[in-house]
């Protein structure tokens, strides 16, 4: 008689990243399965590093903003406006009203940008095609605005301590007005085309739990946060700029699954048209830049400062350190992504391999700023 | 001018061969321009007139490329494995019925050969998951076995429905059967689980599981380069004109509907060509509505195709049996009791998705 | 099955719908005026030659070190034909390593150098090194293809 062996098996690693297709940027996660089951993940950063905080030591007060808009590379108006903000509040100007008109309206379009391309990556996570497509067809649209604004399409360079790098081009208001009714309707497109579809619905109801109190402890914030049901948003709790006289909702969600992250942020993109419309119907006329001193160099008054902003992806904070000198002393970036990517581990819990790279979507997640 | 049998058999299978591989390529074409224009791009504009001849440009491309194979794969397993997923889908074009006469071999019992055969390529797709000493490709393949397998029940029953119905396993007749109305009206829910089940059969969106490229980059296809990788394209695509086809005669009334030529009225070669017209026309739109599917919907997860199969689609391919089984007894009136099913199905679905 | 229906709407809608996307090197989609392509060199027309004195300012702002210049006493000083003491000798920028942020136009004191719109470099080398005619072209053709003017309102911001 043969004894009978027990069957030995064994979890296999699957390594997704950093050039597997349903990655985010270069990010690398290993994923323990046992047949389709995650059993554990252990993720691995670094890939895009480039010594962000090291390089602004090393340049100029305003050149720095080149390296902001390269950390958050989708967001860069939201980026450069934190750290113009840092200057202003260290050098102690106020920037003109057009000029913070001018800001807000990009850095909320800026928003939309962003979370159209959530939502194309999003969809493309859960295996749909168009999505995408759909949504860089809405992005394009922006870009070509941000284009004729600052010159370039991603690497703005934009937004300077005390205004603005130039004035508005001719016609924007009218173009931008023109434009809103198709940014609004090509939103809607893309909810009709997902937020109801069962496959979708099946997909990412349930998938990917983050209770609140997971959220906080983790230190999540902007939409996986709000997505949680805690109605966080620096826009509100710490208002700048001109958003305390804006009028505009932060939308939250329930459960704090994929579908709620997803839904939070598709309403973000409407409350954004909202406040991008308030603020072109008073955008004054006026100066664009509150001369500060720079003669013969740029330089801030030695201090110490933190500001943050309400990134597309959270609370985007910058510590500021100057000793006076015409380079920043230390730039501190608090990045939202790496914060909301720890909250990986607890998510993937009991999911299937395919809900990882759904879940891992709807952290929305960029390379540049997590690594730095 | 008649041939002797067995070359009769021999040309019309030559040429069936040709008009799939020519099939392919047109199908391939469609599919680009379809999602093309769904996402507003132009596709393929380059090769030809708007791009005619990209297919076969990119045909030939792979057919020069290197054929790839890893060092540690299972050699004779990986190398076989495309051929095992062809050949049986090809084996398929045997009984498809173009019209009543453009038919390699009218088989007696047609549809349980399709059926037969439209589940052995499961056997190539394992090979080709296990035999690239690739994760991706075992998960892929496991997956595969797994949801073909599956899925082969419900299309089965659905035909079912049919064969019951029309009393004949033979296509040619049942074809014939439907001169007057179409089985789809008959059979409305043997038609959405048979085209559901078809999908999942084809691995084609939503059901695209097995080769899900955000998941398991092409699954078992992920180590195949070139020629090998080319046959399970044309695999994939036959396939699907395949399972259009056999939609179009068991459901659509083939040939014959609407406009079946009478006796008298049309004959020879017009009549014929007349058949076949409405026989692509019809294969056509099942196809590109395949297409259009797969620009609009995202992927289900693998657990929850399980689930939809065993828990939907066998118990309703059921419940049409049995209606389709009364209705012969009691008449044909309680056939629409199927409509009420398929409402039914469909509520099912969407509470399925809320919970 | 509803929204099933409501995405398949949805793209067949779209289907119907003109393109967006256009045959790329054929056909372009066009460039905003203040497009920020590679920096090109400015040529002083009235005095038959450059803007730039090689003061090297640019260089030593350049985030990428991808500039180099150098600098000469201008011969035409010497003459009197130009008010320049010092006159570029050379001048190259990598372009593949230029990240067009345009802070060397920012910080140039001699309104010398703008950003054109020249973008495609893509080649089969690594390094798309532009000496001073092609600088120079590449200012010349911008100017003619816009119709802009020297002389830009963003100068010495940093
Ligand atoms: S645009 Fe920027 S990177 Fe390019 S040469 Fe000028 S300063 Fe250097
Ligand atoms: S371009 Fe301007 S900054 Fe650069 S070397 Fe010439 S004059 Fe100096």
């Amino acid at each position: 008689m043969t004894t009978e062996r027990a069957l030995r098996t064994v979890d296999m690693h699957i390594n997704v990243g950093p050039q597997h297709p349903a990655t985010h940027g270069v990010f690398r996660m290993v994923l323990e399965v046992d047949g389709e089951r995650v059993a554990g993940c252990t993720p691995y950063i670094g890939y895009l590093h480039r010594g962000f905080e090291k390089l602004a030591e090393n340049e100029e007060w305003q050149e720095v903003i080149i390296h902001l808009d390269r950390t958050d590379y989708i967001s860069q108006f939201n980026n450069e406006l934190c750290y113009a903000m840092g200057m202003e509040r260290l050098l102690g100007v106020e920037p003109p009203e057009r000029a913070e008109y001018a800001r807000v309206i990009l850095a909320e379009l800026n928003r939309i940008v962003s979370h159209m391309m959530f939502y194309g990556a999003f969809g493309a996570d859960v295996g749909a095609l168009t999505p995408f497509l759909y949504a860089f067809r809405e992005r394009e649209r922006l870009q070509r605005l941000f284009e004729a604004v600052s010159g370039a399409r991603l690497m703005h360079f934009y937004f300077r301590a005390g205004g603005l790098k130039e004035d508005l081009p001719e016609g924007f208001a009218d173009e931008l007005r023109r434009m809103l009714p198709a940014v609004q309707h090509g939103i809607d497109e893309c909810d009709r085309l997902l937020t109801q579809n069962e496959v979708f619905l099946s997909r990412t109801v349930g998938v990917g739990k983050l209770a609140a109190s997971e959220a906080i402890a983790y230190g999540c914030s902007g939409p996986v946060l709000r997505a949680s049901g805690v109605r966080e948003d620096v826009r509100r709790s710490d208002p700048y700029s001109l958003y305390p006289t804006l009028d505009f909702d932060v939308p939250v969600g329930k459960n704090g699954d994929c579908f709620d992250r997803y839904w939070v942020r598709l309403a973000e993109m409407r409350e954004s048209v909202r406040i991008v419309q308030q603020c072109l119907d008073r955008l004054p006329e006026g100066p664009i830049r509150t001369p500060v001193p720079r003669y013969p160099h740029f330089r801030v008054e030695p201090g110490e400062i933190y500001v943050h902003t309400e990134n597309p992806r959270g609370d985007y904070g910058l510590y500021l350190v100057s000793k006076g000198g015409v380079q920043p002393y230390r730039v501190k970036l608090r990045s939202p992504c790496f914060c909301n990517l720890m909250a990986l581990g607890p998510m993937l819990r009991d999911s299937y391999l395919a809900d990882a790279v759904v879940i891992l979507g709807s952290l929305d997640i960029v390379l540049g700023e997590v690594d730095r | 001018m008649t041939l002797p049998a067995d070359i009769d058999a021999l040309v019309r299978l030559f040429v069936v061969a040709n008009v799939v591989l020519l099939v392919v390529l047109v199908l391939i074409y469609i599919e680009r321009k379809v999602l093309a224009h769904i996402q507003q791009r132009l596709g393929p504009m380059r090769t030809g007139f708007h791009g005619i001849l990209q297919t076969p440009a990119d045909a030939i491309k792979l057919l020069i490329k290197e054929d790839l194979t890893p060092q540690s794969a299972d050699r004779w397993v990986f190398q076989l494995a495309p051929f095992l997923v062809f050949v049986p889908i090809f084996m398929m074009f045997v009984t498809i019925p173009f019209t009543g006469e453009l038919v390699v071999r009218n088989l007696d019992l047609g549809i349980f050969y399709l059926v037969a055969f439209s589940s052995l390529h499961v056997v190539g797709l394992l090979m080709a998951g296990w035999g690239s000493d690739n994760k991706y490709a075992l998960l892929g393949g496991v997956r595969a076995a797994a949801q073909l397998i599956s899925f082969e029940l419900p299309l089965a029953f659905a035909i079912l429905g049919v064969v019951v119905w029309s009393g004949s396993l033979n296509l040619k007749e049942i074809v014939e059967l439907q001169t007057g109305i179409p089985f789809l009206l008959l059979q409305p829910l043997g038609v959405l689980i048979f085209l559901v089940a078809s999908l999942a059969e084809l691995s084609r969106t939503p059901f695209d599981i097995p080769t899900a490229e955000s998941e398991v980059i092409g699954g078992p296809l992920v180590e195949y380069s070139g020629m090998r990788w080319s046959i399970f394209m044309l695999a994939e695509y036959a396939s699907l004109f395949a399972t259009a086809a056999i939609a179009a005669a068991i459901y659509l009334g083939g040939w014959e509907w609407p406009f079946a030529p009478r006796a008298g009225e049309l004959d020879g070669w017009a009549a014929r060509l007349a058949g076949v017209t409405w026989f692509v026309i019809k294969t056509l739109g099942l196809i590109i509505l395949v297409f259009w599917l797969r620009g609009t919907l995202p992927r289900l997860r693998i657990d929850q195709l399980m689930g939809f199969a065993w828990k939907m689609l066998i118990p309703f391919s059921f419940i049409n049996l049995i209606i389709t089984a009364a209705a012969v007894v009691y008449g044909g009136v309680i056939l629409l009791a199927g409509w009420l099913a398929t409402g039914g199905f469909a509520y099912a679905v969407y509470i399925r998705s809320r919970r | 099955m509803l929204g099933v229906l409501k995405g398949l709407v949805t793209t067949w809608k779209t289907h119907w719908r003109a393109p967006v996307t256009v045959q790329y090197p054929d056909e372009r989609l066009p460039l905003q005026p203040r497009y920020m392509g590679f920096p090109g060199l400015m040529w002083d027309a009235e005095h038959d030659e450059p803007f730039c004195t090689g003061c090297q300012v640019c260089m030593r702002y350049c985030p990428t070190g991808c500039m180099f210049v150098e600098m000469k006493d201008n011969p035409k000083f010497a003459t009197g034909e130009s008010k320049r003491r010092k006159i570029v000798a050379d001048f190259t920028i990598n372009l593949s390593r230029c990240i067009s942020c345009s802070i060397c136009v920012e910080v140039c004191n001699f309104e010398a150098i703008e950003m054109t719109h020249h973008h495609e470099r893509a080649g089969y080398y690594p390094d798309q090194v532009a000496g001073l005619p092609t600088l120079f072209q590449m200012s010349a053709d911008h100017r003619a293809g816009v119709g802009q003017k020297p002389g830009h309102e963003t100068r010495n911001l940093l």
